[in-house]
């Protein structure tokens, strides 16, 4: 691939940096406007000199523009924004505020019905972006050259014709896609500052989610979406990401603890339990699918009724918790229940996987897929009139009694150092928990022995039986632990949601945590990673629930993502360097060279 | 026991349906190894494109000419999607490791869902399939529908045509070919591209005729209906042996009837009382595929092949 490096824009260099750097500047200013005259719009902004709302995105966006850009003039302090060089970060800072400010716009005319409800200070906020954009374009950008571009992409299309127009524009008019930039060595710093750099990064990280949890409508969160996510590629494209990646490598240790710091604070940042129990709910999800990265990631087992095992560990410990709908009339200890939903749910593993292991790894599909639906049914059949009465049937499990700890009661409010941890802060806390425990699962078990057969396997299950691995046995083990985890992530699921009923286990839903939400959250944050699950659940948890415009073409748009995910980046968001390298495999040419240009040799005769 | 014969009837006829959409999971998978989970919403959709057809017929029409209209329909919808799939969602990731077409084919079976959820008129409820009107027929002891006539007739004639297709044409045996062997078929100068795109065609028709069948027998169409009856058809299809387009026929059968059987007389055995019925149905379907692939995973007709690595 050849690169060259010119303006989209052909302008003077120094003079599109001035005006770049002005019109970001600008941009931000203009959140101090007031957008729209009626106080209408969710967040109000109405107000002259105190942004509110999307405003406060707009007023971001503008200054990380505008940092990045005067970075690349060489200000003492800005430089280590962006260590690779290169102006492309600056575009797609400038993008991003862009995008957001006329999703402001937009949103604003939708909402209140016409574009008159717009203030000057809205349509200024629009023009003055727009204008940083040219300014950018005007910039001297890694582009590649004309005549390496390929046959264009029609993939595109199945994201519509907006789609492939984007995609049409990016790469072959502006031929701006996927050109990286060699990172300079970096500075020698003394090991605490790269310790203080590290926890700065993730407090940064912590406000940035807060933010996303915590927005209250879902304009906010679509533009949140939208900033943060040309945010987060505009500073991989200056380099400060991988930067920040290299550290965290380094000083290992200290940057899980700082991850579990920052997440263990959340709570500490919330005034009311309303979002302290979607956290709740996004850290279950997202302990199942690292649970079922074990399995997929690691292994290569596609398990496609995970949540099975999830609603195996939640009824064990609901039929064990005390609750009076429960026929069992003993109440566990929670080390106890966890126990139990763990091993119940290991059982069932051995019991599916046993026979269908030593097949191909289609049948494993077929069967977990089976399992989840029978699952489903028969919990619901266990009511006493079509079975023994176990489960309740449809109506399920309900009043699950609190969890107590040590004395301590998971259900009351409690003060901790001067702020109140309601009831869903408590859960979120022994979720983070169990989180750790099956983050340390995945990363011990990965790096030994055990897991690097997995991974042989999941590559070449003859290569790695000829090299005396029992894959048998190896895949049982992943799959009877991934079970076990997913049970006992379950086993908290029953006492934070206080009933447990047969539809919260299902196939696919609009709702997660659902088998192919787990799987989805699997691939689309990276397969065989600790962090993309993690940030797969996120995302997979918050759109849905953030955004309930949506609520009726969720599972279609759902579907779509995944079929174009699969073709485009299949790797996922967060990738492992070795499966972006297997998806990524340049396909063997077929013998194209004409026949008489090559000279046989003796050799090749 | 008395009514064994009629359980047996309602079984084969269970079965028969099970066979046809097995069909189109046992020629996907004999040719590119690949589960195509879609294949129970290619059936769905079939039954909606029929449905369709009957909607835009005038009322009143005779039942002999609206069945095979709705039965063309049916067909051509299911192989339309079954082929536009295959073109555009699984032949760009031939090569792809495989966990790319298999999660793709479940990305399809969802937004085929969810496109008749949303945009079918009236789709989110079942919707009326037409019946054949009528007293049921009376043979000896057992009772057969009049709505079952047409799987009855219709299973067979599509397992005649099918076999002398496989074993008579030339495509068909380019299909065989294929299957044994994709390389050397290539060698040998069959368009393997053209032979993958007829499996799903072939498949994706049977699906449509199987999704006739089942609207005229239950009296309606919704859009889950392919997710339960997928499941079964690919129990069926391993039952008989993957691969081989009579194991699915046979794996069907098997299946049918071991369902009716259960369904009538588990709750007879001592203990098990609670156990039967149709609540237990897919219970005792899905603990035949597990033992299935206990003691012979190669299935009834399947032949144990090794890894083609």
């Amino acid at each position: 691939m050849t690169t060259e490096i010119t303006p989209v824009i052909p302008v003077p260099e120094r003079a599109a940096r001035v005006f770049t750097a002005l019109a970001a500047v600008a941009t931000a200013g203009t959140a101090l406007t007031a957008w729209t005259w009626t106080a209408d719009f969710p967040g109000d902004l109405t107000f002259y000199g105190s942004p509110a709302g999307l405003q406060w995105l707009t007023l971001t966006g503008g200054l990380i523009t505008a940092v990045l850009t005067l970075a690349r003039y060489g200000i003492p302090g800005l430089r280590w924004t962006s260590p690779a060089g290169g102006n492309n970060g600056i575009l797609l800072a400038a993008l991003g505020t862009a995008a957001v400010s006329w999703f402001a716009i937009i949103a604003i005319a939708v909402d209140l019905g016409g574009l008159a409800n717009l203030e000057p200070g809205g349509w200024l906020a629009g023009l003055t972006s727009l204008l940083a954009v040219t300014g950018a374009l005007g910039l001297p950008l890694d582009r590649r050259t004309a005549d390496s571009l390929g046959k264009p992409n029609y993939w595109w299309l199945l994201a519509g014709v907006v789609g492939y127009a984007v995609h049409h524009l990016i790469t072959r008019t502006l031929r701006l896609a996927k050109i990286e930039r060699k990172l300079p060595p970096a500075r020698e710093l003394p090991s605490w500052a790269e310790v203080l750099l590290i926890i700065a990064a993730f407090a940064v990280g912590l406000f940035a989610i807060t933010f996303g949890i915590d927005t209250e409508y879902g304009e906010l969160f679509t533009g949140y979406l939208i900033l943060a996510g040309f945010t987060v590629a505009a500073l991989a494209k200056t380099g400060l990401l991988q930067r920040l990646r290299a550290l965290t490598v380094k000083h290992r240790p200290v940057a899980t603890g700082a991850a579990f710091s920052a997440a263990a604070a959340f709570p500490f940042t919330q005034t009311s339990d309303q979002y302290t129990s979607v956290a709740a709910n996004i850290l279950i999800f997202a302990t199942v699918a690292l649970g079922l990265n074990i399995v997929v990631g690691l292994a290569g087992l596609l398990d496609l009724g995970y949540v099975a095992f999830l609603g195996v560990g939640a009824y064990a410990a609901a039929l064990v918790s005390g609750s009076p709908a429960s026929p069992i009339h003993v109440a566990f200890p929670f080390w106890a229940a966890a126990l139990t939903g763990a091993a119940a749910a290991m059982v069932f593993g051995v019991l599916i996987g046993a026979p269908t292991l030593r097949l191909r790894g289609d049948y494993l599909a077929i069967v977990t897929l089976g399992f989840g639906e029978i699952f489903r049914i028969t919990m619901n059949n266990l009511n006493g009139t079509t079975g023994p009465n176990v489960t309740n049937g449809s109506n399920g499990i309900p009043r699950i009694p609190d969890l107590q700890i040590l004395g301590f009661d998971l259900g009351k409010k409690h003060l901790v150092g001067g702020i109140e941890l309601g009831r869903f802060s408590n859960y979120y806390l022994l979720m983070l928990i169990i989180t750790a425990v099956v983050v340390l699962v995945f990363a011990r078990v990965g790096n030994s022995r055990i897991g690097r057969a997995w991974v042989a396997i999941r590559e070449d299950e003859t290569a790695a039986e000829a090299m005396g691995i029992n894959g048998f046995r190896l895949k049982l083990l992943a799959f009877a632990l991934g079970a076990c985890l997913a049970g006992l992530a379950g086993t908290v699921q029953a006492h934070v949601s206080y009933t447990v009923t047969p539809d919260q286990y299902t196939f696919a839903e609009a709702l997660p945590p659902n088998s192919a939400f787990l799987l989805a959250a699997v691939i689309l944050g990276g397969m065989g990673t600790i962090s993309g699950p993690l940030v797969g659940a996120t995302l997979l948890f918050l759109i849905p629930k953030k955004l309930e415009f949506l609520s009726n073409y969720q599972l279609l748009a759902f579907g779509i993502a995944l079929i174009i995910l699969m073709r485009i980046r299949p790797e996922g968001l967060i990738a492992n360097r070795r499966n972006q390298l297997e998806f990524h495999e340049p396909v063997i040419p077929a013998q194209s060279a004409p026949e008489d240009a090559v000279p046989l040799t003796k050799a090749g005769a | 026991m008395h009514d064994l014969p009629q359980q047996l009837a309602n079984g084969l006829i269970l079965g028969a349906l099970y066979g046809l959409v097995a069909i189109g999971y046992t020629m996907v998978y004999g040719i590119v190894q690949l589960i195509n989970f879609a294949h129970g919403e290619i059936f769905m959709v079939g039954g909606f494109g029929a449905l369709t057809a009957y909607l835009a017929l005038p009322g009143g029409t005779t039942l002999w000419l609206a069945v095979p209209l709705m039965l063309i329909a049916g067909i051509l919808v299911s192989t339309l999607v079954a082929v536009g799939a295959e073109r555009f969602a699984y032949r760009p990731l031939r090569s792809a490791p495989r966990l790319a077409p298999l999660i793709t084919a479940i990305g399809l079976s969802i937004v085929l869902q969810q496109l008749v959820f949303s945009f079918y008129p009236d789709a989110k409820k079942a919707r009326v399939f037409p019946k054949i009107p009528g007293d049921p027929f009376e043979l000896a002891s057992v009772t057969i529908q009049r709505s079952d006539i047409f799987l009855i007739i219709a299973a067979p004639i599509c397992m005649l045509i099918l076999g002398w297709f496989v074993a008579r044409t030339r495509s068909g045996r380019a299909m065989q070919a294929t299957s044994q062997d994709p390389d050397t078929a290539k060698l040998m100068g069959i368009d393997t591209d053209r032979v993958i795109v007829m499996a799903f065609a072939i498949g994706a028709a049977f699906a449509a005729v199987a999704a006739v069948a089942y609207g005229l027998r239950t009296g309606q169409v919704d859009f889950r209906m392919g997710f339960i009856l997928g499941l079964k058809a690919f129990t069926a299809a391993v039952l008989g042996g993957i691969g081989n387009i009579y194991g699915a026929m046979l794996g069907g059968l098997a299946l049918g009837l071991a369902e009716g059987l259960a369904t009538a007389y588990i709750q007879h055995i001592p203990g098990m009382h609670l156990f039967g019925g149709g609540a237990w149905k897919d219970v005792w379907a899905f603990v035949l595929l597990i033992v299935v692939l206990l003691v012979r995973p190669q299935g009834l007709l399947g032949e144990r092949v090794a890894d083609r690595a």
